[in-house]
């Protein structure tokens, strides 16, 4: 079945509320990167796991409860999105220019 | 109860401004100590209080963002509507327990009160016998 012909059988809602949260914290890890003064791949590294402890939060806070009480098993996150590759990677494109961005402000901050 | 992502998230802030602060001071007097002492290659890496500073007020403040996050919804339309049609705005309260700003309540209100639908002759020959009833 095509991807259009599904959409119209099962819609789905589109607001996600997550992206605000990513641009956020994506903000906040490259001041982390900045004034810990890491270089290269290490500010790279930190930013990943900084942002996979981050998804690791929202899912016990926020999916955990209530796809639990949907009857769901744990680690199923198939009732708030598409799919588990999308909940633990959705936020990452997308922040990393805003880290990128503050990480180099706070290195050149910090190291004058 | 909403104070507390928003507390903890003000405190992670502090801790970080502290030791960014730190960081500087420390990179301004390695600097200074480099020029002073004709030895090269003194360590100039940061103290590890500061970096444990930094990781837990990251920390913190990523607690209270993810806190702080509106709930999210479901995403196939049927189970969203679903809960709406069944619990109405008390489903949608947020951590400190008012109803969430974009709360629209029935999404398919639209197709529901159609005003190009309405009958308007019909209510229009109910109201004119209802004045009709009420002047006799």
């Amino acid at each position: 079945m095509s991807i259009e012909r599904e959409n119209q059988i099962h819609p789905i809602v589109t607001e996600s509320t997550l992206s605000n949260l990513y641009s956020l914290t994506s903000s906040l890890f490259g001041v982390t990167a900045g004034i810990l003064g890491l270089e290269s791949y290490n500010g790279f590294l930190l930013y990943l796991v900084l942002s996979v402890i981050t998804t690791i939060f929202v899912y016990v806070v926020k999916v955990l409860p209530e796809s639990l009480s949907e009857g769901r098993s744990i680690g199923d996150t198939e009732r708030f999105f598409k799919g588990a590759l999308q909940f633990w990677s959705g936020g990452l494109a997308s922040g990393m220019p805003g880290f990128v961005l503050t990480w180099t402000l706070f290195y050149g901050l910090v190291r004058v | 109860m909403a104070w507390i992502p928003r507390f903890i998230t003000f405190t992670g802030l502090v801790l970080l401004a502290h030791a960014g602060y730190s960081a500087q001071e420390h990179a301004a007097l390695a600097s200074t100590t480099a020029q002073h002492s004709n030895q090269a290659g003194t360590s100039t890496s940061l103290p590890i209080d500061i970096s444990i500073e930094t990781i837990v007020a990251t920390m913190a403040v990523c607690i209270g963002l993810v806190l702080n996050t509106p709930n999210l919804r479901p995403i196939q339309w049927n189970v969203w509507a679903g809960k709406i049609e069944r619990e109405g705005a008390e489903g949608f309260r947020d951590s400190s327990g008012a109803v969430e700003k974009d709360y629209r309540g029935n999404p398919f209100s639209t197709l529901e009160s159609r005003p190009g639908f309405v009958d308007i002759r019909k209510q229009r020959r109910e109201f004119a016998e209802w004045a009709k009833s009420e002047s006799t």
